[in-house]
């Protein structure tokens, strides 16, 4: 059982208002509004559900797999899973976003929790030598402040989620109370999302999501935008 | 099963009661080597084993008089449980070839086991491939793993379109995504080992539906090419792409931009196959002529 130390940490590293750039992107979501994908309740939930679904069995596979590179010291692997998100993200923006906020993650665990794998990590990023995508950073710091892989793992699910829905609010018109029953009701998949992906490695990393790679790609060359991606 | 297994094959690995899997009439084999000799290229090597064959390379095609084309005949009439081909294709500095397949292959409806594919493509450098095989169609039930690898010259040039269609859409009361397993994976690395990138998808429509936002949405094709090619000629293709989403017509695609410069990745997904086709061969005429200056000529009206 974690600590309310270990529980309050999780809560702050987790916040979807964390001051690492998840409010300048929407995951697509910006596109597939404007495209008419998105149009309402039933079809943001859809589309939320399936992103989150497909973050576990990609993304979330890495942030397991740098969790335990962490705990066990190994560098190396941590730059492994890095390597194996940035070489995965096929749309630049997808990118762009990655390691923004992986960057910046770990430059606020460098300058919040002071020095940790974290740090190493930075030094390695702004030396060009790793990447620095974003699920590898929450593998790092959670790995730093003492909660579980599956703390990494919720958090990482639930920023994928929470990210999208807040975008929701600012690119339909929804009602603030039903996004928040969105993310309740979508986090409550996160635990067999985990069981599944657990004993996975990183050469398991997969997802199909054509029409959301599509949507990505025509967002790069939109003229009208509010969002990054 | 292995340690090397993917998991996704674990529920299908049963022996089938026919022809054991992999055993002889069902390990396809083929290789085939392009190299430049004397000014022109040839498909200097070429080994097979049925299912797959491969009569010669012919030089039909109008645009490019000297592009040795290749066709992959099957003799099995598809892939069926238990088959396990292995593919190998090779150009060699300054050559090109084109490889392709005589019709569509078909995953057959499955009860026991699974089929795999792997493919290794190898690009010297200056070498140009265009490898456009026809679409893929995995029956209802059928377990299908693929996986290439791909090693390429930062100066060399490959194509690579795969096609992916959900079924027999008319069959029936129409077979849209009804196979138990496609999975694919492509990854890429220089010569020297240094990975470019990789993509997987994993298939489950069981497990996971198919028909909703952000996967296929209401679409039941899927055409996935991918441009490796230096970047000057990527800078060239790129805004020239036609990337849309057109409902009314049926279909969307877009263009991005792979990591480590290694090129570019088209995703077209419709209705209809014919017009992933089409979008494929826009594409592709975008591409031959600014990596060797020759056009890529008008389909033939019985292909």
């Amino acid at each position: 059982m974690a600590t309310i130390a270990e529980l309050m940490r999780v809560l702050q590293f987790g916040d979807s208002l964390l001051p690492v750039g998840a409010f300048s992107f929407s995951n697509g979501l910006e596109s597939a509004v404007q495209l008419g994908v998105v149009r309402d309740l039933d079809s943001l939930r859809d589309f939320v559900r399936a992103a989150v679904e497909q973050a576990a069995t990609s993304d979330g596979v890495a942030v397991l797999s740098a969790f335990r590179a962490a705990a066990a010291g190994d560098a190396e692997g941590v730059d492994r899973a890095d390597r194996a998100v940035f070489d995965r993200k096929l749309n630049e923006e997808m990118r762009t976003m990655t390691v923004r906020m992986g960057r910046k993650l770990a430059e606020m665990a460098d300058r919040v929790i002071g020095p940790s794998a974290a740090s190493a990590w930075l030094g390695r990023i702004r030396s060009g030598s790793a990447p620095g995508c974003l699920p590898v950073g929450q593998a790092l710091v959670f790995s730093a402040l003492g909660p579980s892989e599956r703390d990494a793992f919720a958090v990482h699910q639930y920023g994928v989620a929470g990210m999208m829905v807040n975008a929701s609010l600012r690119l339909m018109k929804i009602h603030y109370l039903d996004a928040q029953a969105i993310l309740y009701e979508i986090n409550a998949d996160a635990e067999d999302a985990y069981d599944r992906v657990s004993g996975r490695s990183l050469d398991d990393m997969a997802a199909f999501s054509p029409v959301f790679d599509v949507l990505a790609s025509l967002h790069v060359g939109a003229h009208v935008r509010m969002f990054m991606n | 099963m292995t340690a090397d297994t993917p998991h996704e094959l674990a529920p299908y690995l049963d022996e089938p009661p026919q022809l054991r899997a992999g055993a002889f009439g069902k390990d396809a084999r083929l290789l085939l080597r392009f190299e430049r000799r004397g000014g022109r290229s040839i498909l200097a090597e070429m080994v097979r084993k049925a299912p797959l064959l491969v009569q010669k390379a012919l030089y039909c095609d109008e645009g490019m008089p000297g592009l040795p084309v290749v066709f992959i005949i099957t003799n099995s009439g598809g892939i069926l449980q238990g088959d396990r081909y292995a593919m190998d294709f090779a150009v060699g500095p300054g050559a090109i070839g084109h490889v392709t397949t005589q019709a569509a292959t078909k995953i057959h409806e499955m009860d026991a086991n699974h089929a795999t594919q792997v493919q290794e493509i190898r690009l010297d450098d200056g070498g140009y491939l265009e490898y456009l095989p026809e679409a893929v169609i995995p029956f209802a039930r059928s377990r299908f793993l693929t996986r290439t690898r791909i090693r390429i010259a930062p100066t060399a040039t490959l194509l690579y379109a795969e096609t992916l269609m959900g079924g027999r859409k008319y069959y029936g009361d129409g077979e849209r995504f009804r196979f138990d397993l496609f999975s694919s994976t492509v990854a890429a690395e220089r010569p020297t080992g240094e990975s470019l990138f990789v993509e997987k998808f994993l298939i489950e429509p069981g497990r996971s539906p198919v028909f909703r936002p952000g996967v296929m949405d209401d679409f039941d094709v899927f055409g996935n090419v991918i441009l490796l090619t230096p970047r000057a000629i990527a800078d060239a293709v790129a805004p020239r792409a036609v990337s849309a989403w057109n409902k009314a017509d049926g279909w969307a695609a877009g263009v991005g931009r792979l990591p480590n410069d290694a090129g570019l990745i088209y995703k077209v997904v419709a209705r209809e196959s014919s017009v992933v086709r089409a979008r494929i061969r826009d594409f592709w005429s975008l591409v031959r002529p600014e990596v060797t200056g020759r056009p890529v000529p008008p389909e033939f009206a019985w292909r």
